[in-house]
């Protein structure tokens, strides 16, 4: 017999993007068109059109945001992200939850993940507030052993510390989504079902400039939902689509309910992987990554709308306006700490007028 | 060598499969070509040969799952552990046809734009790990096929700054990367008795690295890779792996336990360059 391997257990869904989480969904509406006005971070992207299905995301309004101080991860941090949680309404009560790391790489010297206890500390807080249950998944990107990654950064331990179970995300059952949106041609992407199925999913990055997009958040954090045994390692297919077009199209697939960005301690330099620990001291927190990002990126001292992805993100996936936002807790602008970029990056700084070099795609990298 | 280890790791295997022979990447799971894979050579298991002969595309190649992206790296896999015969012919035949793209030149990641090498999907250019099975299942089984050459190219152009390998890239933005267990064992595999200061340079850093890596995969690969390479490997390598299937299970992961009943039982010699085909 000659029949191509189909997908298993691997559903099909009937009804993308449909089936979960609806309470979300933002109100009030702005015109589609100012986010992507003329800035530089609109460079890469460029699409005139809509290249996404409007029934499938509301209009984009108002968001609100937490930024919270956090400087040690050792000191009442589950207070700390309980609290963050309710600044901007985060309501779990009764729903399965899914905590998304950012795992991509171990290295003891510096600070490439989200931090072990941050996230032992989220699993506690959203138990708290009343979520039917916590679990966490990671597809780390760089590294096909995930149990490596886990056991090596102490999360595995952490995790066990309060009894959360770990799902590989890269070993998952899969699911296949049509994209709701389309700058890159992928048309599709499997996911793991624990992603698609979960109630509330909840992208928590780490704080980091990334050498080929500018900053890496909440947004780019959906990359570990990707699944290597379909995208490989390190989920390159995603570069060669276009890493920018990429990070909308699969949060666009993901859409990440809570954002909690760990900036207690964060990266900047040659980040993802290679660049320095950088102590911010900071926590922010959102119901919209985008405005989430928005927001940690002037925590960064980057200007989001300087950043290409989060610009066209803005068209539609949440607010990325500074002042559509609602800020709750410290000012990211009073607090920044300027995160040093790579110099193909000046031109993110806010307050700048270098102007964008060339779009580059980092094909030759996953990171 | 420690048969009761293997005894167990391939207890753990033999219930991880599916009832259609075939294995997922974790037990309970749609068996998948990888893992299936790995698991018929370790167990000499009909069985999933039988899966894995059901389940090839006509051109030979196996894949994940359907649509545009399809990642075809399973097959070199594969191809190691069928009969000989149409099937395993018909993957040999087709690894050729699904290389890598070649990289671009590129001064933030300087690669050999010359060559290809084999990728997770055929539409990137190569990674180390993909190259590594395809290198393997053609100098075992199809010596003579040119692709070989470029395959061994890819893996001394991406080597890591004093040796080993990362996942495919040498440098990023001036800064050296370092280099990976999982993937270092993958290409010393490839290596067997070909470019012997690579070669040499690579069980260094596994010999160096191994022990501190705390992952089943990372660690079944190592031991097999020095198996084939150069004798027993240390015996706390071993015990590590024993160790972490205790603790963790290898969270689960059937490839990696199949790994490990493959580097510490007799299937290993399926692997070897040279060796019967």
């Amino acid at each position: 017999m000659s029949t191509p391997t189909g997908p298993g257990d691997h559903e099909e869904s009937a009804t993308p993007g449909m089936d979960r989480r609806t309470f979300l969904l933002r109100t009030a509406e702005v015109g589609l068109g100012v986010a992507a006005a003329g800035l530089v971070g609109a460079r890469l992207l460029q699409h005139p059109a809509r290249p996404w299905d409007r029934s499938a995301f509301p209009p984009v309004g108002r968001s609100r945001v937490a930024v919270l101080r956090a400087t040690s991860y050792d000191r009442d941090l589950e207070a700390v992200v309980a609290d963050g949680l309710r600044q901007v309404g985060a309501d779990v009560r009764g729903k399965t939850v899914l905590l998304k790391p950012n795992l991509v790489e171990f290295d003891p010297l510096t600070a490439i993940n989200t931090d072990p206890r941050l996230v032992a500390a989220a699993v506690v807080a959203f138990r708290r507030l009343g979520a039917a249950s916590v679990s966490v998944g990671e597809g780390p990107g760089h590294r096909r052993d995930t149990e490596y990654v886990v056991s090596r950064s102490g999360l595995l331990d952490a995790l066990r510390a309060v009894e959360a179970p770990f799902v590989d995300l890269n070993t998952a059952p899969l699911v296949r989504r049509p994209l709701q949106s389309r700058f890159t041609d992928l048309r599709e992407l499997w996911l793991p079902d624990v992603v698609v199925r979960s109630d509330v999913v909840v992208s928590m990055p780490k704080m980091k400039t990334h050498h080929w997009g500018g900053v890496t958040l909440s947004l780019k954090n959906c990359f570990g939902c990707v699944p290597g045994r379909v995208y490989g390692w390190p989920k390159n297919v995603l570069h060669w689509a276009g890493l920018e077009q990429s990070i909308v199209d699969v949060a666009a697939a993901v859409r990440p309910d809570i954002a909690i960005v760990d900036g207690i301690v964060g990266m900047d330099g040659n980040g993802p992987i290679s660049g320095e620990r950088k102590n911010a001291g900071l926590l922010v927190f959102g119901t919209d990554p985008v405005a989430t990002d928005a927001t940690a990126a002037q925590a960064m001292g980057v200007d989001p709308e300087r950043v290409g992805y989060l610009t066209e993100a803005g068209r539609f996936l949440g607010q990325v306006h500074l002042d559509e936002l609602t800020q709750a807790g410290e000012d990211p602008g009073r607090v920044a700490v300027p995160f040093r970029l790579l110099p193909e990056f000046a031109h993110l700084r806010a307050g700048t007028t270098a102007s964008a070099p060339p779009a580059r795609s980092g094909k030759g990298s996953g990171a | 060598m420690s048969s009761a280890l293997h005894d167990r790791l391939a207890a753990a295997l033999r219930d991880a499969r599916g009832p259609d022979g075939g294995f997922g990447p974790r037990a309970g799971q749609a068996a998948e070509a990888e893992p299936t894979a790995v698991a018929a050579l370790a167990l000499d298991d009909p069985a999933g040969r039988g899966w894995l002969a059901d389940h090839q595309h006509r051109d030979g190649r196996f894949t994940v799952v359907p649509g545009p992206v399809e990642s075809t790296s399973a097959t070199a896999l594969a191809a190691l552990a069928l009969d000989p015969g149409p099937a395993r012919d018909r993957a040999l035949a087709v690894l050729p046809r699904l290389r890598a793209r070649r990289a671009a030149a590129d001064r933030l990641v300087p690669h050999d734009t010359a060559t290809r090498g084999w990728g997770w999907t055929p539409t990137t250019f190569g990674w180390v790990e993909p190259t590594a099975w395809a290198v393997l299942a053609l100098r075992r089984l199809r010596p003579a096929a040119p692709e070989i050459a470029d395959g061994l190219r890819v893996l001394a152009d991406r080597e890591c700054v004093g040796g080993g390998w990362n996942y495919g890239n040498r440098v990023v933005y001036g800064e050296a990367l370092a280099p990976f267990v999982q993937t270092t064992a993958a290409a010393v595999l490839a290596l067997q008795g070909a470019q012997p200061d690579l070669l040499a340079r690579g069980r260094r850093i596994l010999l160096e690295r191994a022990i501190d890596e705390q992952g089943g995969l990372s660690l079944a690969l190592t031991l097999a890779a020095l198996r084939l390479t150069g004798g027993e490997p240390p015996a706390e390598l071993e015990d590590a792996l024993a160790a972490r299937f205790a603790a963790t299970a290898f969270l689960g992961d059937v490839a990696a336990t199949a790994w490990a009943a493959l580097a510490t039982g007799p299937g290993l010699e399926r692997l070897r360059v040279g060796g019967e085909p």
